[in-house]
């Protein structure tokens, strides 16, 4: 139980969908390259249909067999990503982290701007921060619906690129070669890894 | 003149008539779906009633004995429908983290 790794992905409802579901789907789709027992899917109980919402996406990765895969929520995420720094003053994103975990956010600031809103800051080890949208211009809108998640049609076209690339050099839960993979937009995937900047407190 | 002399203590209310609600509603909160919010500046506002007619979730309301017009940073979406409408421009849109208060936190979306 304790090897399985849990990332939860926030994004906004429709115009950051598509891009929280292609990092889900991109780490996944990576650390099976890498041969991990992967799983990647959407949250059942947000409604992913309104603009703006705050919604979860998940992912999963572990050395054995997923022994909790069906069940439906990350309770213990150790990585969260947001695709939208704003999230963090209306969320409790770090819900159920254990200590020692990361935040991955896409956002113009510093880590320093972004810890000033997250209450319970003692359970982080680290915070990477990374302007994804300066990168990449805007977000893939894409209304075909999200539920089920399996997409894998054109992962990491958009802001998911360099957020995954950040995401690589803070925690190496995948490679970034696996990622290169997967990834569309490879450039802004490795432009995201030599951005980011990465606190650890 | 109606057909039916109905008793007074037997009316029933129409079918699609249920109680407005008073105040606001906790159960949907939506101030943290905002990425953007409106700022207002008292010295351009005429007090038109723009933003109080077009706003969708009634995050405008008149303070009458301020005499200005009073934002909801709970339920406001930041759909920015009340710069757009604000006949004087004294609203404008400002990113959400250049400010300290209007934090919603919530456990869970729902």
């Amino acid at each position: 139980m304790a090897s399985v790794k849990q990332i939860t992905i926030w994004a906004r409802g429709v115009i950051q969908d598509k891009e929280g579901r292609d990092i889900a789907n991109g780490i996944a789709a990576a650390a099976d390259y890498e041969g991990k027992f992967t799983q990647a899917f959407d949250n059942y109980v947000d409604l992913p249909d309104r603009v703006n919402v705050p919604l979860r996406k998940y992912a999963r990765i572990s050395d054995e067999e997923i022994e909790e895969r069906y069940e439906y929520e990350n309770a213990n995420p150790e990585i969260v990503i947001l695709t939208d720094a704003t999230i963090v003053k209306g969320m409790n994103v770090l819900r159920g982290m254990p200590k020692g975990g990361t935040l991955v956010v896409n956002t113009d600031r510093t880590p320093d701007d972004i810890l000033k809103f997250v209450p319970n800051k003692e359970l982080l080890k680290q915070v990477v921060c990374v302007d994804a949208t300066a990168i990449c211009g805007g977000h893939t809108v894409d209304f075909s619906g999200s539920e089920g998640g399996i997409d894998s049609v054109g992962i990491g076209a958009g802001v998911a690129a360099p957020i995954l690339g950040a995401l690589v050099k803070g925690t190496e839960v995948v490679k970034l070669e696996s990622l290169s993979k997967v990834v569309q937009n490879s450039e802004a995937m490795l432009k995201g890894y030599d951005q980011a900047q990465v606190k650890t407190l | 003149m109606p057909y039916f002399k109905i008793p007074k203590e037997k009316e029933v209310p129409l079918a699609c008539i249920t109680p407005a609600p008073v105040g606001e509603q906790p159960m949907m909160i939506t101030g943290n779906w905002r990425i953007y919010r409106p700022v207002i500046d008292h010295e351009k506002c005429t007090l038109c009633m723009n933003c109080v007619m077009f706003c969708p979730d009634a995050c405008w309301q008149l303070n009458e004995e301020e005499d200005e017009v009073v934002w909801n940073a709970k339920y406001c979406k930041g759909c920015s429908i009340c710069v757009r409408e604000c006949a004087s421009g004294a609203l404008t849109n400002e990113y959400e983290l250049n400010f300290a208060d209007g934090v919603v936190r919530l456990e869970k979306p729902f």
